[in-house]
């Protein structure tokens, strides 16, 4: 090799180095952003907690002060009241604003014995403030009988807060919000929308491998039906987010569901993994050795009887692998659901509702006026866990059943 | 009376096979024909707004076809600019992302060391595994910060770095898995004798790499630039995260604020009636369309390039 080979050689080399640790750098990129700007906000409260915070108007027909002592366990930076037995914390919220939270109530505290002022349902009953609820505004009474009002909305924080309270002699009122920013909601419209898009999809799918490995001839007809699913799985997601609105959308109106629901989410998510699912299960079905077809129907089995006793069974790591693959698709799918289901984000997701998955929500937060790049990356991080977790499954099966078959 | 027990038998199970066969058969049938579904049922919603029994909103479809504004406002829709934009920020990002695509896929099948090469699989992997919309939140959370950096640096001022340069790089980013793992699957696929050959008749192993492999590969590596090209036509909500939505066009200067089709689609999808509704899929159209166009085009060179290389 001369010398001019050796350094073009190098060079050419060396191009081939630098590609791939730029990919190598990517992914670093995209975990190590997601990571750092998320973990601030992820925890279990996030997971459990509604999106929306509610506002609530609590009163006191005797607001008599007692007095509490401070319990040794609580944090040092608790503000506690001895007078009422309630303990606050400033806090910063993730939309950078400062609001003074509940971190501590007392067995018999008067915060536990309040009645709902709040116009609508539950009007008058007992109502409590829970800790983690956000203080807005406390109205209460002094000794000389003059109304002194506290709180978030008069700029106060934790400490003043309790100042101002200790110098009265009653409340009479609590304006209060629970803790929002949650993603509760979109935890269960994504789990409903999983199990609503296999329950269509999977028989759907897998009868159709099983037509188009087992059972159809290779005529034109055949031919057609597989190459329609192969363009089925080149069409942009967005497209079947169209597809939804206008093929299946007549569907769901059939059966009194109206407006953007997660059920039209669920069938156009069907239509979706369908060519995911037919081959995934397609690939397992031909890998299912002919001698057990051949015994089975040797042995007087019926076409029907081999199918569902002997070859599904020997192709289960395969379905279950297809199975996977859809539900990460879902997960991460988002274009397609912003049509069909909408992207207002629903505490209380209903099937024949609308609401969001975790993904869409990312999208609903990113396109508000002020993205919230914190709760974007803290659902990414989610994402990015339940999809990574269902990928390396899928590999641990495919290898299960290569080494099953003895490949 | 054991034989008719037998023949019953029998005949049930013939029904009951005839059954499940057709069930199969309708599965297939019903699978197959959402293709056919979605052209017919898209195209016939989409070609509404031009037709007179449309209405007093009634979108003329020259207009449409050939405008270069772009403002659901004042009722004013025109696609040509946005397509070429599509178009041009795809190409850009094939631009980008096939050369290193090519030379990762080369390297993990015959360059890198023995655990490297794992290690690059699963990364590629990952990457093909991150769904759209974290892509996106990557995208305006630091895409835009070094669009923002670079253009202030040739001294324009940019909307926050979102802009033609930010969907770009993003799109690059997006089809690099697609693209490196079909690579991967054609090179791997090259015959070794042909190797071989090229070895024994002096060449190095790096010129037989480049020259042998690749060109063997070139079928393989096309087939995954039109998923790619596909890819980045079709994707849309990391998209629209940081393309700006531009009224007029086309972009041409990489720090300005773009428009694709798929960005247009999903902007401001707060009404769900009216005709700023039902043009998106009108631009549904034109998306499938530019991609089936595209895909036409790539097959056409695939074709002459491959016939130059026998």
């Amino acid at each position: 090799m001369t010398k001019a080979r050796r350094i073009k050689d190098g060079i050419a080399n060396a191009f081939t180095y630098l590609a791939s640790s730029m990919t190598l750098i990517i992914l670093v990129a995209i975990f190590a952003f997601v990571v750092i700007r998320g973990k601030g906000s992820l925890s279990l409260e996030m997971l459990t907690n509604n999106y929306w915070s509610k506002n609530y108007l609590v009163e006191w027909a005797g607001g008599d002060s007692g007095s509490f002592t401070r319990p040794e366990h609580l944090d040092e930076t608790v503000v506690f009241s001895s007078k009422y037995g309630i303990g606050f914390s400033d806090e910063i919220s993730h939309e950078k604003k400062r609001l003074i939270r509940v971190s501590y109530i007392a067995e018999d505290s008067i915060f536990n014995a309040s009645t709902n002022a709040t116009k609508g349902e539950g009007y008058g009953e007992v109502f409590t403030i829970n800790v983690g609820d956000q203080i807005e505004k406390i109205e209460a009474v002094n000794e000389t009988g003059t109304i002194v009002s506290m709180g978030t909305i008069f700029s106060d924080q934790a400490e003043s807060l309790v100042m101002k309270m200790d110098t009265t002699s009653h409340l009479s009122s609590l304006y209060f919000k629970t803790p929002g920013g949650g993603i509760w909601g979109s935890l269960i419209a994504t789990i409903q929308l999983i199990f609503i898009s296999l329950l269509f999809a999977l028989p759907l799918g897998i009868f159709a491998a099983i037509y188009l490995t087992e059972i159809a001839r290779p005529n034109k007809f055949n031919q057609f039906i597989e190459r329609c699913i192969e363009m089925l799985a080149g069409v942009p997601s967005i497209v079947f987010g169209l597809m939804g609105i206008v093929v299946l959308y007549p569907i769901t109106a059939f059966f009194n569901v109206n407006g953007l629901s997660i059920l039209l989410g669920g069938l156009t998510m069907a239509v979706v993994l369908l060519p995911v699912i037919i081959r995934s299960v397609q690939e397992s079905l031909l890998v299912v050795p002919r001698d057990y077809r051949s015994a089975s129907l040797s042995l007087g089995a019926s076409q029907t009887q081999t199918i569902f006793k002997v070859i599904l069974p020997s192709a289960l790591p395969g379905i279950l692998s297809a199975i996977l693959l859809a539900v990460s698709r879902i997960i991460g799918e988002s274009a397609a659901l912003i049509y069909t289901m909408g992207t207002f984000i629903n505490d209380a997701p209903r099937i024949t509702q609308g609401g969001t998955t975790l993904a869409v929500h990312i999208w609903t937060v990113m396109s508000h006026e002020q993205p919230n790049f914190e709760l974007a990356s803290a659902i990414s991080i989610i994402i990015l866990i339940l999809v990574l977790i269902l990928n390396v499954s899928v590999k641990l099966f495919s290898k299960r059943l290569d080494r099953k078959l003895g490949i | 009376m054991n034989t008719q027990w037998s023949q019953s038998y029998q005949k049930r199970k013939k029904i009951i096979d005839v059954i499940f066969r057709s069930l199969f058969k309708l599965a297939g049938i019903v699978a197959a024909s959402m293709i056919i579904f979605i052209f017919i049922f898209i195209f016939q919603k989409g070609i509404s707004v031009f037709l007179p029994s449309y209405g007093p909103d009634q979108v003329n479809f020259w207009e449409f076809m050939t405008g270069f504004l772009w403002r659901s406002d004042q009722k004013i829709y025109g696609v040509l600019f946005i397509v070429i934009n599509t178009i041009v920020t795809a190409f850009l990002a094939m631009l980008i992302a096939f050369p290193i695509s090519v030379l990762t896929a080369l390297f993990i099948v015959k360059i890198a060391p023995k655990p490297l090469d794992k290690i690059f699989i699963t990364v590629i992997e990952l990457l093909a595994a991150i769904p759209s919309v974290v892509y996106g939140v990557f995208a305006s959370g630091i895409i835009v910060g070094w669009v923002d950096n670079v253009a202030q640096l040739f001294g324009y001022s940019t909307f926050g770095g979102r802009s033609m340069l930010a969907v770009v790089i993003l799109l690059a980013i997006m089809v690099i898995p697609t693209m490196t793992s079909l690579s991967i699957v054609a090179i791997k696929a090259v015959k070794p004798e042909l190797e071989l050959g090229s070895l024994a008749l002096g060449a190095s192993k790096t010129q037989t790499n480049f020259k042998v492999v690749l060109t063997s590969a070139k079928s393989g590596i096309f087939a995954g630039l039109i998923l790619g090209l596909a890819r980045a036509f079709g994707e849309a909500t990391a998209v629209s995260m940081v393309a700006g939505n531009k009224p007029m066009g086309p972009t041409w200067n990489p720090f300005d604020i773009t428009r694709t089709l798929t960005s247009t689609m999903l902007s401001g999808l707060k009404e769900t009636t009216g005709v700023d509704y039902d043009i998106r899929f009108s631009v549904g159209i034109v998306l499938m369309i530019t991609i089936l166009i595209s895909n036409l085009v790539i097959h056409r060179i695939k074709k002459k390039v491959g016939a130059e290389g026998q």
